[in-house]
């Protein structure tokens, strides 16, 4: 496909504590020996496009670890490929400050997205878990004659509480977006049109539209762009019908995990493959005295307790008469004998000593540090 | 101007073998590419084993069935081994001027070869087999077959003195040079057998090759031919003995055996061993999925598996399905089985992607055992589809469609 794929790897906000202190959104776990961003850039392999470029902003470290050059996605391309695009700062005042906004951070890379071959662009952040047809999307912005054609969805897969921050799309009976409001106060009501933060455009009218707003000082998308322009643009929703899981705080990352635990979810979710770095890890081994149930476990493992109802990532020792429930276990992570987790969530290298016992609730998950002892 | 790196040492790997005592395991895939230890293949272990010892240019000489092979070493991307100098080779016969054929032994399919080799121009050449499941350091065995100025260094095993007639055996004096090799002797007089890893200077080897592709009477083959005609002439030949886990997979039994192997702690085959990884082509498969009916002790559990029922002792490679009620013990189920609703397997070997029906039993056994032994393994074929309630008796290899039949 003639088209350039772009990922946001960050969130402009978000209240994931410690799980974004030292790694950006797009590396973030997620069932079991996932990270977020597998998720969009496999949707943009699996349909053809294999010209992606991820903007990273800040602790992408554990990023390019993931990503390497992109060889497990099969973008090791001469035409195209993966590129991962480091911060890029444009005003000498402003280094403390990179990237007021997704405008801001187009603009910062827009040498290295000008250089690309694609005549579309599609980009999408990497807050979300999806399988979306990009083809179909392309195809239906062509035809409708949209300058930007934004995705929305009306199902945010039994989110109770609609994270705040969130953008609803209001479009006319033509089907023209009209306006933007952002969720103040958690409705949901049904039939909002929430916007999806994936959008189709012609790249030559990003560029332009980029370099306008740089220089009336405008940096959001959304309000910068979507909203201000809506009169001026042709600006057009497309609705995803597929399910989506949506990470923007704690409670909503053990929810999207747990998500994986229901086999039409699971179905649905690795239709197409889902690439990631291989780790060349031997199989998972249980041994006399294990019990699991209603479980994810990964490769690399070696489970002697109790699992039920847990994501386990990979490499991650579970002792003798340990119990893990309800949690979200990260790789490498060792769980002693006798251990008792409910509603935890540990974050990767995490050591978790004989008999120690931590319990959360789904409303409020304890989270883990990376390389804590406990 | 060309830039050429001279190697050290490159290793020539002989994957052409059949290994028809596998049966149906290996009726589309020649006995390398055979699946083991849960998500690898056998030919992942010498070429992990050349990686991990710093060896980086690799041919593998194919020739029965070498498609899949093929396709797996692909541009040897998950060993290490795309690389800008070197790299794997996959080697099948070839025409040329001359006319061509298949290569007609061990020796001969090195020696059609030799062009192959002197692009490298190297001073060792490693000889290696597909067919055995061990982690070597070749390096270590090269420093040694420096030390001893030696023409041909031969690791060995011991076994034990009741199987010597299974292998070829070495006879040295205390220096460990080679006097004398026995092919599967009746007698033996030693119990150092050959494991088929060899280590030669390659000015030497080229010059054996050469004479004994002359002897029009020859078999070509190192074992038979070129290794006791080096003796004949009192070349330093040494055995270099290896001392750690060591099988020939070559027959259903040691197939099983060795692949239980890996789930006992006693036994030196530690998978599991960041220095000394095996690398393997991956699945892409989403993780292992244990529902709510799942019972599993002892066990090595692949990618892709989702596990509802009963597994004890055994080996499940990607992708496998053991439905609610199905039992599996002691077995090793290779990619993609599905193993139905309250299906009994028990001591069998199941090949890729083969249908084990609802109820049936597979490996059916009405003696007692005895201590030490076990029943025999039941081998159930590639893509076969066992019918619901049927029953396999043990011993029994299951190389067709077993219909249902109606009562």
């Amino acid at each position: 496909m003639n088209v350039l794929g772009i990922i946001f790897s960050y969130a402009e906000q978000d209240s994931l504590r410690e799980l974004t202190r030292h790694r950006t959104l797009a590396s973030l776990p997620m069932a079991g020996r996932y990270r977020m961003i597998d998720f969009p850039l496999s949707n943009f392999v699996n349909d053809g496009i294999t010209d992606v470029s991820v903007i990273a902003l800040k602790n992408f470290h554990s990023l390019m670890d993931h990503l390497g050059a992109g060889r497990e996605w099969d973008l090791i391309r001469k035409r195209g490929g993966l590129r991962v695009l480091p911060p890029f700062s444009m005003t000498e005042s402003d280094r403390d400050k990179l990237y007021r906004g997704s405008i801001d951070a187009l603009a910062g890379n827009m040498h290295s997205i000008r250089r690309t071959l694609a005549e579309y662009v599609i980009m999408t952040g990497s807050n979300i878990i999806y399988s979306m047809d990009f083809k179909t999307l392309l195809e239906q912005h062509i035809e409708s004659g949209a300058d930007i054609t934004a995705v929305y969805t009306k199902d945010l897969n039994g989110h109770p509480t609609v994270p705040s921050g969130a953008m609803i799309l209001h479009f006319n009976e033509e089907g023209r977006f009209q306006e933007l409001y952002v969720n103040k106060e958690n409705i949901n009501q049904p039939g909002t049109a929430w916007s999806t933060g994936v959008f189709v455009i012609k790249k030559s009218l990003l560029e332009t539209l980029v370099a306008d707003a740089m220089a009336l000082g405008k940096y959001h998308f959304h309000e910068d762009i979507l909203r201000r322009l809506s009169k001026v643009l042709n600006i057009r929703g497309y609705e995803y019908k597929g399910f989506l899981l949506e990470v923007s705080n704690v409670t909503g990352y053990m929810q999207a995990n747990m998500n994986f635990l229901s086999s039409g979810f699971r179905e649905a979710a690795f239709q197409r493959p889902i690439y990631t770095k291989s780790k060349d890890s031997v199989p998972a081994r249980y041994f006399d005295g294990c019990k699991v149930s209603n479980s994810i476990i990964s490769d690399g493992c070696r489970i002697e307790g109790t699992v039920e109802n847990s994501l386990i990532s990979r490499g991650v020792r579970i002792g003798k008469g340990a119990v893990v429930r309800n949690s979200v276990v990260m790789q490498n992570t060792e769980i002693m004998r006798g251990v008792h987790l409910d509603h935890v969530i540990l974050d990767k290298d995490v050591i978790v000593r004989e008999n120690r016992r931590l319990t959360g609730h789904i409303t409020y998950p304890v989270v883990i540090e990376k390389g804590s002892i406990i | 101007m060309r830039h050429r790196q001279k190697k050290e040492m490159i290793a020539m790997l002989l994957a052409g073998g059949q290994g028809s005592r596998l049966g149906v395991l290996t009726n589309d895939v020649a006995k390398p590419a055979v699946p083991f230890g849960g998500k690898y293949r056998i030919i992942d272990f010498p070429l992990s084993n050349c990686v991990n010892s710093g060896i980086d240019t690799i041919g593998v000489l194919t020739q029965y069935r070498p498609l899949e092979l093929n396709a797996y070493i692909g541009s040897g991307q998950p060993w290490d081994l795309d690389r800008l100098y070197g790299g794997a080779f996959i080697l099948p016969p070839y025409q040329s001027f001359q006319g061509g054929e298949w290569y007609k032994g061990t020796a001969n399919a090195i020696y059609q070869n030799l062009e192959f080799i002197d692009m490298y121009s190297p001073e060792y050449v490693l000889i290696l087999s597909g067919d055995h499941v061990y982690k070597m350091n070749y390096n270590q065995m090269l420093d040694y077959h420096k030390g001893k100025n030696a023409s041909c260094t031969l690791a060995v095993i011991q076994v034990p003195w009741e199987e010597t007639d299974r292998f070829g055996v070495m006879n040295t004096d205390e220096e460990m040079r080679v006097y004398e090799f026995q092919e599967k002797p009746k007698e033996a007089k030693s119990n150092l057998a050959s494991m088929g890893v060899y280590i030669f200077t390659w000015e030497k080897l080229k010059h054996y090759l050469i004479q004994d592709e002359l002897n029009k009477e020859s078999a070509n083959d190192f074992g038979k031919n070129l290794i006791p005609d080096m003796l004949v002439n009192d070349e330093p030949l040494f055995a270099y003995e290896f001392k750690g886990y060591w099988k020939d997979v070559g027959t259903i039994q040691a197939l099983w055996e060795s692949n239980m192997d890996v789930l006992d702690p006693l036994i030196p085959l530690e998978l599991d061993d960041p220095p000394w990884r095996i690398y393997t082509r991956s699945s892409n498969l989403p993780p292992q999925f244990v529902a709510e009916h799942a019972t599993i002790s002892n066990s090595s559990i692949a990618d892709g598996c989702f596990i509802d029922g009963t597994i004890e002792n055994s080996i499940l490679f990607p992708g496998v399905t053991v439905e609610m009620g199905a039992v599996v013990s002691n077995s090793i189920l290779m990619p993609n089985v599905t193993v139905e609703k309250d299906a009994i397997v028990e001591y069998a070997i199941i090949a890729r992607g083969a249908q084990i029906g609802q109820s049936s039993q597979i490996g059916q056994w009405k003696r007692v055992e005895k201590e030490g032994m076990h029943r025999d393994i039941s081998v159930v074929g590639e893509d076969i589809t066992v019918a619901a309630r049927s029953v396999v008796p043990a011993g029994t290899v299951v190389s067709a469609d077993i219909e249902e039949v109606s009562v």
